[in-house]
């Protein structure tokens, strides 16, 4: 359990459509937002289909999002313009009808007056004054959106570049040349030199977040030899220091629990949760803060689900990675994670810390989610009773729209003025 | 328990595939019996044999699979040994699969609707097929039988005889011909009721979607509910009723031309003007008259089919309660109170046939069974089986509905042991042969200072004897069940057993009338995928796989499985993929299934979440052998096997804290399958003996068998783990009263063994092996007793219990006490085989 409050990813307004054709669009998430602090194990839960993935897909980058904002370590990353081209839309929309609104006012009579008796004057200056109150509204959303399209576009360039910069001011390349004798140490000094800013320029600030797929078999390229695959990162950084490539590549398949003599076997000579051992060393390698484990047990025998979850929380204790942790067996997430997220729908419906949510269940969805778990014990089991989860039955959002709302402290529930005041009160029973 | 019917029976099961690397014996003996109406679980990791097992049951073995021995018995016939024409028989419509990945065991070129209705409409043919044959053969034998009984000479019984089976032959046909109707009208009634509900739902929500289709439903429905048994009363009210709903929710079609354009043209919303409120209003009367339609008492058609088959007058005018006692009265009178009568003297009669057969039979079987203790003559054996099989088979009552698998697939039991037997004495020659040559080339080899690459494979031999034990083990069993059965006929009632007969027969006849056709098959589909939540059954009725999410493609998995109205249900991990919520729908949906149609079950998974919740019985699988079996309540409450310790203690539960304790290690190679038990190597407390000898099945209780040393009564003392022991305390709590006598049961237990509670607690991963080893090193080099230090408290307790009882105590005689000093088994533990 992290005790700091630093927050390492701030996920904000997420939305990530998928065009259908037909001009239909699937709202895969929607409007989800959360954030995870350093060292922490954020799970995230849901039906299948309910944008689990997806949400993870988008926060590093493997899709455009559509909307919303990602920053991670204060730092843009992924930046959505459907917003803002919502706004400026809206903006005009308002401008014309207003504009016409007064026009139709402005109607010349027989007699040559206005309607509204006002003179042109009067009139030109009035429409001028919307045109230049929307003006400024429209250039205001234009110039955001600029900057979200610099941001997406370009956050691991400016992240490069004040690598670059660091280096450069840190290194003190003059005084270390100055400082060395003859040519060959010049040299050596001058290489050291050159690598440190080619792996700068190479560096993104995606690097430092690393995703676990769920397919153990699917997710290793057949034709790599283990140390081949694990140190396939460092490589595209570019790093050719070989010495140095195995040496991690030691260390990490130790820390995984295989051996060295591992590194020179292929993926189909192991058992699926050594498989999905190499797949987290793989993420590890780079140096991760933030790993984004799909599923990383749903593939795996029980047994061996226990020896991969025993290794994850080992890594985030040792290494302090944070972990965004997507599944949907609810007793390993419970186990698992520090605060949980329940998804439907692309939307997040609660948001709370483990024990709460499983203690005090709000959202009628949570509560039918935590009442499908099937537990090992058969008296509790024969008389377990599945809450079935009904949107139209449950809410009436035809007139109050839900958000996301703080019922108790680190407690969110979607919901609306009503509902708000339901779940207070059953909080405080 | 015990009276309960076994609806299928795995005995010594033993199958093994051919491989580049060689025979891997995927199943290793294992037994089980499946009762009616109940779920077996199995559980263990991939690769323990779960699915092979269960492939074996439906006859879908990969091709390289050898059935090297044992028998599945099912209905009467081994199904080890039957065609591939006769399988089909039986496969999908008396056994069915729900298979583990959804996405290759559906067709991709295929609409999903043609691939659920094509098992339908073949089985329903071959159904319709064989039930006309069972019904005429039963009839025609009880006819026969019915005649002996009472005299086969007599020419007027006889004639009396054939033509009470004909009359009867006529009116059933009556009978579900008013039923059928009568069926389809109150189904439609009730659906129409569902959708007036959904649809009043709807209406009250302002949700317009598929509210129009419900509408449209309780139209069509209404109108088929009018029928003369059903709608009768108010029937032309409901018309009337009906006929108005039409015309308010009638759109014109210039309406339907301009929202079309609207709606898929110019992309707007539609707005309808249906007059929601008087819709309401009428579809709340027509739910009166449907509901009250419902509550009538449905007609006796069995007894009407008789009257209006044979009766001149037509149907009196009166209240159906009435008119049922009436009905029922003429038919007993006139025929069923006869009928009844002399079938049971048939039956009785040919019970009383097969009693004696089988009386004489078992002399038979006691004469014979002599001859195979000693070596076979392939004449005489052949004479005696011969023999023997008919003897066995004279002493089967044809006219038992409930059929005895044993007597059954005797002959083809026996003939394909003793063949195997002498097949035996020809390869065991071939070997010794084989081997004799080779050992002198090798020997040849090694005396020129050569030793040669290859390695000399050792003989191969078929043990006759215990092949002479399978058939004198063949034969007891029979034996046994012919005595069971003798002792037991005094009670048998044959009056229960004469109308069971005729409820026999009617379900087949039924099953003559239920005409599959086209349309029928893809309404039962759209049924049964809504019923396993498949929204828009009609939208997806027409759609090809890959336009399906995973839940859903294996729900389609499960109504094609659904869909022939299996006898019992091979689950293999159907949920594995799927989420908690439709997890929980689809396990709901089974359950829901086999108590109504009293399936039986069998339910392969590796997640004990699951289990709990389904299973009757469980059995516990690891490398190829059952090692725990007994009900769900003796598995999770007082499991005994360390396999099963290790499966709850490694998946983390909602109160799990501590750190998850892993299996170390991975399932052994089954190509060279260990020596002892194979679960030895990854298991703490495994003892010197867990390496050398397979455990047998100890008995704990009636129910509850475990094959581990640990339970052998010179065995140390070891506790549960502490995640299982705190996991089943927990478990208490939350069960409360229900699970107390359980508790109970292990408080005692726990009572009785205070001093190797810590030891069991320990969290120490030493394996318990090496102290066990090392204390009988020390006791092999003649330490005094008292020098071995408090830590080994294990081996102490087993040494000491092992000194105190003497040598012969059963079963495993000599096995504790002659023990090696072995430190070489450490060594194997490390080399772990990661492959």
């Amino acid at each position: 359990m992290s005790d700091n409050d630093e927050v390492l990813l701030k996920v904000e307004h997420l939305c990530q459509y998928f065009p259908m054709g037909g001009g239909h669009e699937l709202k895969a998430v929607d409007d989800v937002s959360f954030d995870i602090k350093k060292g922490e194990v954020f799970g995230l839960v849901g039906e299948s289909g309910c944008g689990k993935t997806t949400t993870g897909r988008s926060i590093i980058k493997l899709y455009d999002i559509t909307s919303g904002n990602v920053y991670f370590k204060g730092q843009r990353i992924c930046a959505g313009v459907r917003s803002y081209n919502d706004a400026i839309k809206k903006a005009r929309a308002e401008r014309s009808a207003e504009l016409s609104a007064l026009k139709k006012a402005h109607k010349k009579k027989e007699d040559g007056t206005y309607a509204d008796g006002k003179t042109d004057e009067v009139f030109g200056k009035e429409c001028e004054e919307v045109r230049a109150k929307y003006g400024t509204v429209i250039a205001d959303q234009r110039a955001a959106r600029a900057a979200a399209v610099h941001d997406q576009r370009f956050c691991d360039k400016d992240y490069s570049e004040k690598l670059v910069e660091e280096i450069k001011s840190e290194f003190k390349l003059e005084e270390k040349l100055a400082a060395a004798s003859g040519d060959d140490e010049r040299k050596a000094v001058l290489r050291e030199y050159k690598d440190q800013i080619r792996i700068a320029k190479r560096d993104r600030i995606v690097n430092r977040i690393q995703m676990i797929f769920q397919d153990p078999i699917g997710s290793l390229d057949p034709r790599m030899t283990v140390r081949n695959i694990i140190a396939e990162g460092l490589v595209i950084k570019g790093v050719r220091d070989k010495e140095y490539i195995d040496k991690r590549v030691f260390e990490l398949l130790e820390r995984v629990g295989l051996v060295r003599e591992h590194a020179d076997r292929y993926p189909h000579e192991f058992s699926g949760g050594q498989r999905q051992r190499i797949g987290i060393a793989r993420s590890v390698i780079m140096e991760p803060e933030l790993i984004i484990a799909d599923e990383p047990v749903s593939a795996l025998d029980v047994s061996i689900q226990a020896q991969v979850i025993n290794l994850l929380n080992e890594l985030r204790n040792n290494l302090g990675i944070s972990i965004l942790f997507i599944a949907h067996d609810l007793s390993v997430v419970k186990y698992f994670s520090d605060r949980i997220g329940v998804m439907y729908f692309g939307k997040m419906v609660e948001l709370a810390s483990s024990d709460e949510l499983f203690a005090h269940p709000l959202h009628p969805y949570t509560k039918a989610l935590l009442s499908a778990i099937p537990l090992p014990d058969p008296v509790y089991e024969k008389n377990r009773k599945r809450i079935v989860y009904n949107p139209i039955a449950e809410h009436d959002y035809s007139v109050d729209k839900p958000s996301l709302r703080e019922v108790a402290p680190d407690h969110f529930v979607s919901c609306n003025d009503a509902e708000f005041e339901k779940y207070k009160q059953e909080l405080d029973k | 328990m015990e009276n309960r019917e076994v609806k299928l029976s795995v005995k010594n099961l033993k199958i093994s595939f051919r491989t580049d690397g060689g025979k891997v014996q995927a199943v290793r003996d294992i037994n089980f019996d499946l009762y009616k109406g109940e779920t077996l679980a199995i559980v263990g990791e991939s690769g323990s044999g779960k699915s092979v097992t269960s492939r074996a049951v439906l006859g879908i073995l990969a091709n390289n699979a050898i059935k090297e021995g044992g028998e599945i018995l099912y209905d009467g016939q081994d199904l080890m040994k039957i065609s591939e024409e006769e399988f089909c028989k039986i496969r999908g419509d008396k056994i069915a699969m729900i298979f583990q990945d959804p996405l290759s065991s559906l067709n991709p070129i295929m609409r999903v609707g043609k691939q659920m209705t094509e098992a339908m409409l073949i089985n329903g043919k071959i159904n319709q097929k064989n039930c006309r044959r069972d019904f005429n053969t039963t009839l025609a034998l009880l006819n026969d039988n019915m005649d002996k009984a009472l005299g086969a000479n007599d020419e007027n019984i006889k004639a009396r005889n054939k033509q009470l089976c004909r009359d009867f032959d006529r009116f059933e046909c009556k009978h579900l011909e008013l039923e059928n109707a009568y069926l389809l009208a109150r189904e439609a009634c009730i659906e129409a009721i569902d959708a007036i509900d959904d649809a009043l739902f709807r209406i009250e929500k302002h949700a317009s979607d598929g509210l129009k289709e419900d509408l449209d439903e309780i139209v069509g429905n209404s109108k088929k509910s009018v029928s003369r048994y059903v709608v009768h009363s108010r029937a032309d009210e409901l018309n009337a009723l009906v006929s108005r709903l039409e015309e308010l929710i009638k759109v014109p079609f210039k309406k339907q031309v301009t929202d079309f354009v609207k709606r898929v043209i110019k992309r707007g919303t539609v707005t309808d003007d249906v007059d929601y409120a008087a819709v309401s209003e009428v579809i709340v009367k027509i739910k009166d008259i449907l509901a009250e339609a419902t509550g009538y008492v449905m007609p006796n058609f069995f007894a009407m089919g008789y009257y209006l088959t044979f009766s001149q007058d037509p149907l009196p005018d009166m209240p159906i309660d009435e008119l049922n006692v009436f009905l029922r009265k003429y038919l007993d009178d006139k025929f069923m109170l006869e009928f009844i009568r002399i079938a049971e003297e048939g039956m009785r009669y040919s019970a009383a046939q097969s009693l004696e057969h089988k009386k004489s039979a078992i002399a038979v079987l006691d004469e014979q069974v002599n001859l195979f203790n000693d070596k076979l003559e392939k004449n005489t054996a052949r004479e005696a089986v011969k023999a023997l099989v008919s003897a066995v088979e004279s002493g089967i009552d044809r006219l038992d509905i409930v059929k005895d698998n044993v007597a059954y697939t005797f002959r083809s039991s026996v003939k394909a042991a003793v063949e195997s037997y002498f097949d035996g004495i020809i390869r065991n020659r071939k070997e010794e042969k084989r081997y004799a040559r080779q050992k002198a080339s090798y020997d040849k080899k090694v005396a020129a200072g050569k030793p040669p690459q290859w390695t000399l494979v050792d003989k191969n031999l078929v043990d006759l004897a215990s092949v002479r034990g399978d058939i004198i083990a063949l034969i007891d069993r029979v034996k046994s069940r012919f005595i069971n059965y003798i002792d037991g006929y005094q009670s048998i009632d044959f009056d229960a057993k004469a109308v069971d007969m005729i409820d026999y027969l009617k379900a087949k006849a039924s099953g003559v009338a239920h005409k599959v056709t086209h349309s029928v098959a893809k309404t039962r589909a759209l049924k049964l995928m809504e019923e396993v939540g498949i929204p828009e059954p009609r939208k997806r009725y027409r759609q090809y796989p890959f336009e399906f999410s995973g839940g859903m493609r294996q729900r389609v998995v499960i109504a094609i499985a659904l869909s022939a109205d299996p006898d019992i249900l091979i689950c293999d991990e159907p949920t594995t993929a799927l989420d908690v919520t439709i997890q929980s729908q689809i396990l709901e949906l089974i359950n829901k299934v086999k108590s109504e149609r009293n399936l039986s079950v069998v339910f392969i998974t590796h997640d004990l979440g699951v289990v709990a919740n389904m299973a009757d019985r469980v059995a516990v699988m690891y490398a190829g052998k059952i090692v725990e079996i007994g009900s769900a309540k003796d598995i999770f409450y007082s499991p005994a096997h360390p396999y099963t310790w290790a499966l709850l203690s490694s998946m983390p539960d909602l109160d799990t804290k501590e750190k998850l304790e892993a299996i170390p290690g991975t399932p052994p190679n089954m190509i060279y399958p260990p020596k002892g038990d194979a679960f030895a190597e990854r298991n703490k407390y495994a003892m010197q003996i867990d390496f050398e000898e397979q455990p047998p099945m100890f008995k704990i209780s009636d129910s509850h068998y475990a094959a581990t040393w640990l339970l052998h009564p010179n065995a140390p003392k070891i506790d549960p783990p502490k995640a299982v022991t705190d996991r089943i305390k927990r478990m208490r709590v939350r069960g409360g009263e229900n699970v107390k006598n359980v508790s109970e049961q292990a408080a005692t237990v726990d009572e009785e063994e205070p001093e190797s509670q810590e030891e069991g607690d320990t969290p120490e991963k030493k394996p318990v092996a090496k102290k066990t080893a090392t204390a009988k090193k020390t006791k092999a080099n003649g330490a005094s007793d008292k020098s071995v230090p408090t830590a080994k408290k294990t081996a102490t307790a087993k040494k000491t219990t092992a000194a105190d009882k003497p040598a012969t105590k059963k079963p495993a005689t000599k096995k504790p006490a002659a023990k090696k000093p072995a430190t070489k088994k450490t060594t194997v533990k490390k080399d772990g085989g990661e492959k």
